[in-house]
């Protein structure tokens, strides 16, 4: 029952976790000459996730680039940081309501 | 998959910032140094970032991970201004050549205070990862509660 409900967040939050990552790389380097925007193609990486495939990092195009070689923008990074921590958010306090339905369960079980 | 792998990616943006405003401020400090051990006037200095791979130390086991491509960010060099110091006629100043000259550093305060508030723009937006990526640890820590 915990399984297939589960697994999926799981993997969202692993997927969420990953592009966190990338947006903090993204924000660190922000000053760096030469430096070009990395993210995943969220909805794809989640479909390889579910089938068992390791996401994959691309370079995002369209993003204007400054004299100094590097595209990143901050006000996007900003954005993504508080989307995937919300999200992130939704998806641990979904997973936490289905383990208390499991324990409940359990607990209901042992007092019969 | 690590979430803390993020926190020290921030890590050395936090550190790569702070060292960019030191040597801001280093800079505006000195803007009118005629004097330093090296001799002659004081120079500009400026920070170089390049982004590295992080290093934690699980890194070796989870190496292949996102195929290394996080990428942190360090000071790779520091390096100080090259052009000719500015010459002020000061005649009576003690630094003065034989012409009435005094070499002074070529330091615009006005473009230091710029770039100053960009490092610390820079320096807030990783506060601000820092802060989301702990949030999110915590909230997988309370899934075990």
């Amino acid at each position: 029952m915990l399984e297939a409900v589960a697994l999926a967040l799981e993997r969202y939050m692993d997927l969420l976790a990953a592009r966190q990552k990338l947006v903090a790389s993204n924000l660190a380097n922000a000053d760096t000459p030469g430096y070009r925007t990395r993210d995943i193609d969220f909805q794809r990486e989640f479909r390889n996730l579910i089938q068992g495939g390791s996401p994959q990092v691309i370079e995002v195009a369209g993003l204007p680039v400054k004299n100094d070689g590097n595209n990143v923008s901050v006000d996007r990074e900003a954005r993504l940081l508080a989307e995937n921590a919300l999200r992130f958010n939704l998806a641990s306090n979904l997973l936490r309501a289905e383990i208390r339905m499991v324990r409940a369960a359990i607990q209901e079980g042992r007092q019969a | 998959m690590s979430l803390f792998a993020a926190l020290s990616v921030s890590a050395s943006g936090l550190a790569a910032q702070r060292t960019r405003a030191e040597l801001l401020a280093e800079n505006l400090a000195n803007a009118e140094t005629t004097r330093t051990p090296a001799g002659g006037p004081y120079r500009r200095k400026d920070a170089v970032f390049s982004s590295e791979p992080v290093s934690s130390a699980f890194s070796s086991v989870f190496a292949a991970e996102l195929d290394g491509s996080l990428a942190g960010v360090r000071v790779a060099e520091i390096v100080e201004d090259t052009r000719e110091p500015e010459r002020r006629y000061l005649p009576g100043h003690p630094d003065a050549d034989a012409e009435g000259y005094v070499a002074f550093p070529r330091i615009n305060p006005a473009e230091d205070m710029v770039d100053l508030m960009g490092a610390v723009r820079g320096y807030q937006a990783n506060v601000a990862a820092v802060s989301a990526v702990k949030d999110m640890i915590h909230r997988s820590i309370e899934l075990l509660r």
